[in-house]
């Protein structure tokens, strides 16, 4: 609806091909209870109420015999239900939410501890110069308006750099493509502050007046040339060289920076970098540069995370911190590592999670090596995996429970995310459930009333909980439903510059402590170093590279990485969907053609990709775009689409799931202040016989 | 011809995001291997010095339709009143000619064998589902003087092409 100010009206290719999502065969119509052995997938019917119950027994039991941090809720992406099971698991008395540990929040730190505020917004419309380094905003939030905002601002006359292994469509449209090889991004930023600092290409004034440590950041930054970062990066130092002298000529310059930046175990020294940057190229809070922005005059939703709950004694018992204790509660609330979550069912340290919920997520095709993750989830005492529609995990769970698209729901609200916005909207429904479910949100709510939570849980009332959340608007639920298309608040007039409140933010860690302990930008980094980590950002090799791992070179001379985002596909889901899948029906790599040809690899011909921990078989597609040296496949491949006669495929090796290809060793694979798990390696690619 | 509609379309802004493919596919919910619009994409150059463009393709409306002249059965016709190119399914006889005539490759087939296409969604009686749809702007409709007189400060041009394609390029 063009009332929308998120998406104007707009959608994405995905969107449109809801009325398949909504009465796809494969949906989830009724709970469904185990019989049978786990793996085998065999279940029997229950009701919505019987399945609960069986839940709720078997929390309390475990929350008896093990304490209640045996339980462990796994992390979808971004959903508003989230606040809910987080909510749910502390008053259970579990600290164990499982964040990804591989999105968003592992550049929300390392920017909240570098500039004060987790998280700063490209300025498009007054930049001179963008730069697009990992992102795609082509693929993520298409209609959102990212991408429109910068092909406006191109054809404003500002110049647009996208910093990327392969050129994707964002990238076709820039005035640069900087072809970056995986995994390298801290390295290239370390050789910009060097180009930036030596050519004296940096706001002096902003450095002397805001930021702290830029003098022990000089001699630093001297060993990270661009003839340093060439080999590296794979990228020309006159390249790089060009890069560091735009971005620090221009007159007004923003960056936006993507998951890659959280997928690496160069993580937090990438995202310090480019904090740095943006700090001393003077482009912090102003016109053109990367904002912090003011917000509107809507009133704040009131949160039902309990954040009073938090104390130090519940945060020491996180299975697996996502960051260090010390930095928690991070900004979503306590969290472990998905990752670490379903390690410990293995290893049983520090102790094993005994119970997984998993809401709208797919633990075997999305987090790293899948191989670990199904000895996990056969070895779990007790799983739980919530969705819309039939999914990778359900051979194992214990129970299934069905839930509503957004189609089948009436709340809670629309809104922006993360108190970012000016709009609210009462949710509509379109039809009534298709099967015997309910929503999300009820599913927390009703779980929490079987466990005898409901004094924290509105007694299970959705509206009571709208209501609570909604007191600050001074309306109910059902007077917010008479604005049929929503009320729309105005933003706050932009002010600039506006760094005695950014650099004086609170961290919301059990202390309380400031993110920068200086009151300025956290060049060099006292916190950071409190815990025995580098003050400054250095440069890490990922676990396997070629310059960091060369020897491995002789048998995988590749370097393999995947993309987060799809044009018709979402994670591990929408394989199923006729409309979406007859775009892509194969797995695939995109390979350059020289690289194909080297191997005797036609296009489209099938192949083996093998790297030190797996192999997956893949159609190899030319890609004219791409690295020579590099090759991109993309996650979540398992399902088969039945209309179309498409296979599904093995979940381990032999399939098309790029997540078992890469390195977990704890020593290796691991960013220490932000878990951030690579999705790069070394492979080889040979033409697939015609193996079965 | 003065009321000839047809679609602009700028290169520039099209990012490949397949929002147009798809919500033409789901409007006339098109079978499983029919597209009455898709992007496609031209590479040139050797890496690293590589330029990919897009093309938005439904059909051209075209003034001098290749497909109408060589149609045996006059299943395809060229309507008076808006210059739009429709085929009457029920009269094709499925011979399949009119597709090495059209120099864009725009019929397509399905499993009835009979050729459908891109009918500026005028069957069902609404804007173009692909224009509504763009997420970048990219693509319009309207007549092609209407088009023609669109304020956005860039270059545009009528399509080249011997059958005349009733579409508005940005130069």
């Amino acid at each position: 609806m063009k009332e929308s100010p998120i998406n104007r009206g707009k959608l994405c290719p995905k969107a449109y091909a809801s009325v398949q999502w909504l009465y796809s065969p494969q949906r989830l119509k009724y709970p469904l209870k185990r019989v049978g052995e786990k793996g085998e997938g065999k279940f029997e019917r229950v009701t919505w109420d019987e399945a609960l119950n069986i839940i709720a027994v078997k929390l309390q039991e475990q929350k008896e015999k093990y304490g209640p941090e045996s339980l462990a809720v796994l992390s979808p992406q971004h959903r508003t239900y989230k606040d809910y099971f987080i909510r749910f698991l502390t008053v259970h008395g579990s600290p164990n939410y499982g964040h990804s540990g591989i999105c968003a929040m592992q550049r929300a730190f390392s920017f909240a501890y570098t500039m004060g505020t987790p998280m700063a917004s490209a300025d498009y419309e007054h930049a001179d110069l963008i730069i697009v380094w990992t992102a795609n905003p082509v693929y993520a939030g298409t209609p959102m308006g990212t991408i429109k905002r910068i092909l406006d601002a191109k054809e404003r006359g500002a110049k647009l750099i996208v910093i990327k292994p392969e050129m994707q469509p964002d990238a076709a449209k820039a005035d640069m493509w900087v072809p970056i090889r995986p995994g390298t991004n801290a390295a290239l930023a370390l050789a910009m502050l060097n180009v930036i600092i030596n050519e004296n290409l940096y706001d002096a004034e902003f450095v002397s007046q805001w930021c702290y440590g830029f003098d022990k950041l000089v001699p630093h930054i001297q060993k990270y040339t661009p003839e340093w970062a060439e080999p590296i990066t794979g990228l020309p130092a006159y390249q790089i060289r060009e890069v560091a002298r735009l971005y620090g000529k221009a007159k007004s310059a923003c960056i936006l920076a993507g998951n890659a930046f959280d997928q690496n175990i160069d993580s937090n020294n990438a995202v310090r970098a480019v904090a740095i940057l943006i700090a001393i190229s003077g482009n912090l809070d102003r016109p053109g540069g990367n904002i912090v922005p003011m917000g509107s005059t809507m009133p704040l939703l009131k949160s039902i995370k309990p954040w009073e709950r938090y104390t130090k004694d519940l945060i020491d018992k996180l299975v697996g911190p996502e960051m260090p204790t010390c930095f928690q509660p991070f900004i979503e609330g306590a969290s472990s590592a998905y990752y670490h979550c379903l390690n410990s069912v293995l290893t049983e340290e520090p102790y094993p999670i005994k119970a997984i919920i998993a809401p709208g997520t797919q633990p075997a095709v999305i987090t790293r090596n899948s191989k670990m993750v199904v000895e996990a989830l056969k070895k779990l005492e007790f799983l739980v995996v919530i969705d819309v529609m039939q999914n990778s995990s359900m051979p194992w769970a214990d129970i299934v429970i069905p839930v509503t698209t957004m189609y089948e729901c009436d709340h809670p609200f629309e809104a922006p995310p993360m108190g970012m916005g000016h709009w609210i909207m009462a949710r509509n429904k379109v039809i009534e459930p298709l099967g015997d479910y309910k929503s999300d949100y009820q599913f927390w709510l009703d779980l929490a009333v079987k466990m005898g939570y409901e004094k924290d849980f509105w007694h299970g009332s959705i509206e009571e909980c709208m209501n609570y959340q909604l007191e600050n608007f001074g309306m109910t639920i059902d007077e917010l439903r008479t604005h049929p298309t929503g009320i729309m608040y105005q933003p706050k007039p932009m002010v600039y510059e506006k760094y005695n409140e950014i650099f004086a933010a609170t961290s919301s860690r059990i202390s309380k402590a400031p993110y920068l302990p200086q009151g300025k930008v956290a060049i060099y980094n006292t916190t950071f170093e409190e815990q025995g980590v580098n003050p400054l950002p250095e440069w890490v090799e990922p676990p396997e590279s070629p310059t960091g791992t060369p020897e491995l070179l002789a048998k995988y001379p590749l370097v393999f990485f995947d993309t987060h985002t799809s044009d018709v596909y979402n994670h591990g889901w929408l394989r199923n969907i006729p409309y979406l899948r007859e775009s892509q029906p194969d797995p695939w790599i995109h390979i350059h053609p020289d690289t194909a040809k080297a191997r005797g690899v036609g296009d489209g011909d099938w192949v083996i990709v093998e790297s030190p921990h797996g192999w997956i078989k893949v159609k190899a597609l030319y890609f004219p775009g791409i690295r020579p040296d590099t090759i991109m496949g993309l996650h979540g491949w398992w399902q088969g689409c039945d209309e179309l006669g498409l296979p599904g495929y093995p979940l381990l090796d032999g399939g098309a799931n790029v997540n078992i290809l890469y390195n977990t060793d704890p020593k290796k694979a691991f960013d220490p202040l932000v878990t951030a798990m690579p999705k790069q390696t070394l492979v080889e690619v040979r033409k697939a016989e015609n193996i079965v | 011809m003065s009321k000839q509609y047809g679609f602009y379309y700028d290169a520039g802004r099209c990012i490949q995001c397949r929002t147009c493919e798809l919500a033409c596919k789901s409007t006339h919910n098109t079978e499983p291997g029919v597209k009455w619009r898709r992007v496609t994409e031209t590479w040139s150059g050797s890496y690293p010095d590589v330029t990919r463009t897009f093309f938005s393709l439904a059909c051209m409306h075209c003034e001098k339709p290749a497909c109408v002249e060589v149609c045996p059965t006059g299943a395809i016709r060229k309507r008076v009143e808006d210059g739009i190119v429709v085929v009457d399914r029920d009269k094709c006889n499925g011979c399949q000619d009119c597709l090495p005539a059209c120099p864009y490759g725009v019929p397509q087939f399905g499993k009835d064998g009979k050729m459908q296409k891109c009918d500026f969604c005028t069957e069902i009686g609404s804007e173009p589902a692909c224009v509504a749809s763009c997420p970048a702007e990219a693509l319009y409709s309207g007549t092609l003087d209407e088009l023609l007189e669109m304020t956005t400060g860039k270059a545009t041009k009528r399509m080249d092409g011997t059958t005349k394609p009733s579409v508005i390029i940005v130069s």
